[in-house]
C-alpha cells in the first residue's frame, strides 16, 4: 500500500516557514516567557508592587552570596543593607554582615489573589524580612524594580493585546462594511477615518486624555486609555481592509453568496473578511508596538497609570533626570523591557508576513 | 627679615611650590579689585511673556523686568531689610499714615530723561489705580477698598498719604516706578495692557535698571547690556554696575542647565537636591563653588476642603456632607500631619538636602520666623489611634476605615503632573495614609487644571501644592485671612467659619497697622502656633537653596532670600579668570 500523504493546508504552509525562521521563533518564547511573567507575577516576585522600604532607596541590586566569609561554598544568603549619605549627599550601602538571610523557596510572604481569584501567601521565592532581595535593584522609594516589572507587565503588555482586539474588531466591521457597499457609505465612513488620521497620533491620545474625568481611579483610567488607544488605531486598518473588499465584493462565490440570499452581514463576516485575514494577522502584530509605547509615553508623562501601580512607562518616568539615570543605571530596566518587547512583535510580525502572504514570498524568491 | 637660614630656604620653596602647582591661588589674590567688562552667562526655562512690569503675573516676566526697573526702596538681600533706592531718604507723620519720599536727582531713564516725582504719581495713580490696567500691586494697596492718595509736592518729593496705618508701607515701595513720559499717551488711549509686548524692540523699553534689554530672540536667548548712564556709585567712586553684558539662555529644562553649566557654558546654576551628588564632586575641576544657602522660601503642603458652599448652578455640596465632615475635624487633620514622614521625604525627593516645615514662615525669613509652634513627629501608631478616638474603625476588615455612619474613609489626593517631587512626596504620603487606613485616590493632574479646581470648581478633597513666601508676613494674606482668594481651604467667605480663623483674621489685620516691630511679632507668632495647632494646611519639608557658581565672581553674598546675584550692579568678574 502506498502511503497516501495528505497535502497541508495553507495554514500549516505558513506555519512551517514560520518555524524555519529561527529569530522570530526566539522572539516567540521571549514574548512567551514575558506573558508568562506578567500572568503569574504574584507568585514569581517576592513583593507586591506596593512593598516600599524606603530605607532601600535606589538600592543597587542585591549581592547574592554563594561563598561564605571562609570561601566554603554554601547555600545562597544576602545581607541587609543600611544606607548613608557621603560627603557629596551619595547614597552608600553597606553590607550589614551581621545576620545572613538565606534564600527561601516557596516561602510565605505578603498576601495576595493568586490570578486574582485564589488567596495565597506563597512567593516562589524571597528572603525573611527585614533583609530584602530586590534583584533589580531599588527604585526611588525603596521598592522592589523586579516585582514592580513583572506587576507593570500586566498593564503594559495587555494593553497592547486588548486594544489591539477592540481596534481590529471596529476597523474590519468598518472597512467591511464600507467597502461591500460603497457609495454614499463608503464616502462617510472613509472621510471619518481620514479624519482621525489627519491629526498626529500622540497629540490625539493626549487631547482624548484631557477630555477624561480627573476623577477616575486607575481601573477606569486603565480602560480608558484602552479606548482611547484602540480608538486612535482602527482608522488606518478600515482603509485597508475597505480596499480590499472592494476588489473582493465582485468575485464569483460573493455573487454566489448573494444570490443564494444570504444577508449582507453573513456576506461580510462569512465570505470577505476571512479572506483579509493574513493581512490583518500580520498588521495586528504589528500594531501591538505602537500600543505599548502610547501607553508608555502617557504614563511616563505622568497621564497614564500613575503611582502606586506600576507600568512600564510610569517606571521609567524615575529616569527622565540625568542624576538618576547616573547613580541608578537600574532604573532603566523597564526601557530595555519595552524595547524588547517591541522589537519581537516587530519580528514576528515581519515573519509572519513572509509566510503568509503569498504575493510578498513569490516577490523575495 | 632675620629669618634663621633655613626657615628662609624653606619658605622659598614653598612658595616656588605654591607657584608652580597652586597658580589659582595667586590669582584670587591678584583679582581683589573690582573692574568693568566681561559677561555672564545664566539659564532660564521660559520665555518672558511681556515685557510690561506692571501688568506682569509670571516669573519669567519679572525676571526681564527686575533688570530694567526699579522701586524708590529695595530690600537688602543679606540684612532682608528695607534700604533706599531712588528715594534717598523718607519721613514718615507721627500716625503714621503720611510719608514723603525724596527722590535722587540724578536717576535717568535710559533715554536721558530726568527720573521726577511725575513719574512715581504716574506709575501709583494712572497706572496701579486704574481700573483698566488687571495687576497684583493694586491688591497690596488696596485697603478695604480704600487708596493711597499720592500727590506730587516738588520735582523730586512725593508724599503719600494712607487711609490708615500700613506698617509694610516701605516693603510695598520697592514697587516698579515706570516712565510717563513714555507711557502717557498709551495710557490715555486705553492701549497700556498691550504695551511693551514681547514684540516691542528693545531699544523701546525705557527704564532706570542697572541693564538694558538689547536683544531677544524667542525661545534662544535674551540679552542685556550695561546702562551706562546708571545712579549708582561704589564706595570707591566706581561707576556701576560692572558686568558688561548678561545674557539668559533659554532652555528646555532644568537638567538643560545643569548639563550647561558642567560643560561651562552657563556661569551659575540652582541645585535641587538630586543634583548635589553629581555636582559637588565636581567643584575643584570644574573651578566652581556650591553656596548652600539654608531652607527655601516655597513651601510644600497637603491641604483639605473645608470648603461648605454648594455650586450655584447644580445646589451640589462641592464637599459632600460626610467628607467635609473628617476634614473640618482638627483630629482627623491631625492624624494626618502625625503619618508625614518627613525625614524619609527629604532623603528621598531631595536627597538629604531639605528642613522639616512645621511654621507657615521659612525658618530663613529671619525676624518674624516663630520656631516654637506644634511640632507634628512621624508616628503611624498615634495617627491611628487618633482615628480611633474620632470613631473611625474598621468594621468590615477590608483595610479601610469608616467613620461612625459607616462612610469608608476614601478621597482623592490631588497635585500637579508636571512637579516630579511633588508627585513623589504624593506617593509618599499616600503610602502612609493608607497604612493607618485610608484609601487615598493620587491623581495628578495639569497644573491649570489645578488651580482651576482651588480658585473656581472647588471639587476636590485634598491636594498637595506649594507656594512661595517671603519674608513680610502681610503679604500673605490672601492665603490666610478668610475672605482670601487663596484661602484654599475654603475661598472667599463672607464671614469667618470658624473661631481660628477669625483670630487670624484680626491678627492679619492688626497686623498690618501695629508699627511696633516687637508687638508685631508677637501678633504673628501667634498666627503661626494656630496655624500648626488647626493645620488647615500640612506642611512637609522646604528644600535647601543650593547654588553652583563658577569662580569668576567678585563682591558675591549668597543668600536664601536674594538668591546669587542679587546685588548684581556690584559684582564684577576677576580679572584672571580662565
Amino acid at each position: 500500500m502506498t502511503k497516501v500523504e495528505k497535502p497541508l493546508s495553507q495554514f500549516q504552509i505558513a506555519l512551517q516557514g514560520f518555524r524555519r525562521n529561527r529569530m522570530a521563533m526566539a522572539c516567540f518564547w521571549i514574548l512567551v516567557f514575558f506573558y508568562l511573567g506578567a500572568i503569574f507575577a504574584d507568585f514569581l516576585s517576592p513583593y507586591s508592587f506596593e512593598m516600599e522600604d524606603r530605607d532601600y532607596s535606589y538600592c543597587p541590586p542585591t549581592k547574592i552570596h554563594i561563598f561564605d566569609e571562609h570561601g566554603k561554598f554554601v547555600w545562597p544568603y544576602v545581607f541587609a543593607m543600611n544606607l548613608t549619605f557621603d560627603d557629596f549627599h551619595r547614597r552608600v550601602y553597606h553590607e550589614d554582615s551581621e545576620k545572613k538571610y538565606p534564600l527561601k523557596f516557596l516561602m510565605k510572604a505578603e498576601k495576595y489573589r493568586f490570578l486574582g481569584v485564589i488567596p495565597s501567601q506563597h512567593h516562589l521565592w524571597g528572603v525573611d524580612s527585614p533583609g530584602r532581595i530586590y534583584l533589580l535593584g531599588g527604585d526611588s522609594r525603596g521598592r522592589d524594580l523586579f516585582s514592580r516589572i513583572l506587576h507593570g507587565a500586566r498593564i503594559s503588555l495587555s494593553i497592547g493585546l486588548i486594544g489591539v482586539i477592540i481596534s481590529f474588531s471596529l476597523g474590519l466591521i468598518i472597512g467591511g462594511i464600507a467597502g461591500f457597499y460603497g457609495g454614499k457609505i463608503d464616502e462617510i465612513l472613509m472621510r471619518v477615518c481620514e479624519m482621525i488620521m489627519m491629526v498626529p497620533g500622540f497629540y490625539l491620545l493626549l487631547a482624548l486624555r484631557a477630555a477624561v474625568p480627573d476623577n477616575f481611579n486607575s481601573v477606569q483610567v486603565y480602560f480608558s486609555i484602552i479606548l482611547i488607544l484602540s480608538f486612535i488605531g482602527w482608522a488606518g486598518l478600515a482603509r485597508i481592509i475597505r480596499g480590499m473588499c472592494l476588489s473582493l465584493r465582485t468575485r464569483d462565490y460573493v455573487l454566489a453568496a448573494k444570490a443564494m440570499g444570504l444577508s449582507d452581514f453573513q456576506i461580510i463576516i462569512k465570505h470577505i473578511l476571512p479572506h483579509t485575514l493574513s493581512y490583518s494577522i500580520i498588521a495586528i502584530m504589528l500594531s501591538i508596538p505602537g500600543y505599548i509605547l502610547g501607553e508608555s509615553g502617557l504614563s511616563l508623562l505622568g497621564l497614564g497609570i500613575v503611582d502606586p501601580y506600576a507600568s512600564w512607562g510610569n517606571m521609567l518616568s524615575e529616569a527622565m533626570s540625568i542624576v538618576h539615570i547616573r547613580f541608578a543605571p537600574w532604573i532603566l530596566w523597564p526601557g530595555f523591557l519595552i524595547l524588547v518587547t517591541v522589537m519581537c512583535f516587530n519580528i514576528i510580525g515581519d515573519a509572519l508576513r513572509d509566510c503568509l502572504d503569498p504575493k510578498w514570498k513569490g516577490a523575495k524568491e | 627679615m632675620n629669618l634663621p637660614r633655613e626657615i628662609h630656604s624653606f619658605l622659598r620653596i614653598f612658595l616656588v611650590f605654591v607657584f608652580l602647582l597652586v597658580p589659582s591661588v595667586f590669582v584670587l589674590a591678584e583679582g581683589v579689585s573690582p573692574h568693568h567688562g566681561g559677561q555672564l552667562v545664566l539659564a532660564t526655562t521660559s520665555d518672558p511673556k511681556s515685557f510690561n512690569a506692571i501688568t506682569a503675573k509670571e516669573t519669567s516676566t519679572t525676571l526681564v523686568t527686575s533688570y530694567m526697573f526699579e522701586g524708590l526702596t529695595r530690600v537688602n538681600g543679606v540684612t532682608m531689610q528695607v534700604e533706599p533706592h531712588l528715594a534717598e531718604s523718607w519721613e514718615v507723620s507721627e500716625d503714621g499714615l503720611t510719608w514723603t519720599f525724596h527722590l535722587r536727582d540724578d536717576v535717568q531713564w535710559f533715554d536721558g530723561q530726568p527720573l521726577t516725582a511725575d513719574d512715581v504719581v504716574f506709575t501709583f495713580q494712572d497706572l496701579i489705580f486704574n481700573d483698566q490696567i488687571p495687576n497684583s500691586a493694586r491688591d497690596i494697596f488696596t485697603i478695604d477698598g480704600k487708596i493711597f492718595n499720592v500727590g506730587k509736592v516738588d520735582d523730586h518729593t512725593v508724599k503719600f498719604i494712607l487711609p490708615f496705618k500700613f506698617a509694610p508701607f516701605l516693603w510695598g515701595m520697592t514697587q516698579e516706578i515706570l516712565p510717563r513720559h513714555v507711557l502717557k499717551a498709551a495710557v490715555e488711549k486705553g492701549e497700556f495692557n498691550f504695551t511693551w509686548g514681547i514684540d516691542t524692540p528693545p531699544g523701546k523699553i525705557i527704564g532706570t535698571g542697572p541693564y538694558r534689554l538689547v536683544r531677544y530672540n524667542p525661545g534662544e536667548r535674551l540679552v542685556f547690556e550695561r546702562n551706562p548712564h546708571y545712579w549708582k556709585k561704589s564706595s570707591e567712586g566706581d561707576q556701576l554696575p560692572y558686568i558688561e553684558k548678561i545674557v539668559y539662555l533659554i532652555i528646555q529644562n532644568v537638567d538643560v542647565g545643569l548639563l550647561k553649566f558642567l560643560d561651562g557654558e552657563v556661569d551659575s546654576v540652582s541645585l535641587r537636591g538630586i543634583d548635589y551628588p553629581l555636582v559637588k564632586p565636581r567643584e575643584q575641576e570644574g573651578n566652581f563653588t556650591i553656596y548652600e544657602t539654608g531652607p527655601d522660601f516655597g513651601t510644600n503642603f497637603i491641604t483639605f476642603n473645608q470648603n461648605s458652599g454648594k455650586n450655584p448652578k447644580t445646589e451640589e455640596s462641592f464637599v459632600s456632607p460626610y467628607k467635609l465632615a473628617w476634614f473640618t475635624n482638627v483630629h482627623f487633620r491631625q492624624a494626618v500631619a502625625y503619618a508625614i514622614d518627613k525625614k524619609k521625604i527629604i532623603e528621598i525627593v531631595m536627597n538629604g538636602l531639605g528642613t522639616p516645615q512645621s511654621s507657615s514662615m521659612s525658618p530663613s525669613s529671619g525676624f518674624f520666623y516663630n520656631p516654637d509652634v506644634h511640632d507634628y513627629e512621624y508616628d503611624l501608631d498615634k495617627a491611628r489611634e487618633i482615628l480611633k478616638r474620632e470613631g473611625f474603625v474598621d468594621h468590615n476588615q477590608d483595610g479601610i476605615l469608616e467613620d461612625l455612619e459607616g462612610h469608608p474613609l476614601e478621597f482623592n489626593l490631588y497635585t500637579n503632573s508636571g512637579a516630579t517631587d511633588r508627585v513623589q512626596m504624593a506617593g509618599i504620603i499616600r503610602h502612609d495614609l493608607q497604612a493607618i487606613g485610608m484609601k487615598v485616590n493620587f491623581l495628578p493632574i495639569e497644573f491649570n487644571n489645578l488651580v482651576k479646581k482651588l480658585t473656581a470648581d472647588f471639587d476636590w478633597d485634598a491636594i498637595i501644592i506649594g507656594l512661595t513666601g517671603g519674608v513680610e508676613p502681610h503679604f500673605g494674606k490672601n492665603v490666610w485671612s478668610s475672605d482670601g482668594g487663596l484661602h484654599m481651604w475654603f475661598p472667599n467667605q463672607a464671614a469667618p467659619a470658624t473661631e481660628w480663623e477669625k483670630r487670624i483674621d484680626e491678627i492679619f489685620s492688626q497686623g498690618v497697622q501695629e508699627l511696633d516691630p516687637v508687638r508685631r511679632k508677637g501678633l504673628y507668632d501667634e498666627f503661626q502656633v494656630i496655624v500648626s495647632e488647626q493645620l488647615p494646611v500640612i506642611y512637609t519639608v522646604l528644600g535647601n537653596t543650593v547654588y553652583a557658581v563658577r569662580n569668576k565672581f567678585g563682591n558675591l553674598h549668597p543668600t536664601s532670600y536674594g538668591g546669587i546675584f542679587h546685588n548684581l550692579e556690584e559684582i564684577y568678574i576677576k580679572e584672571n579668570y580662565k
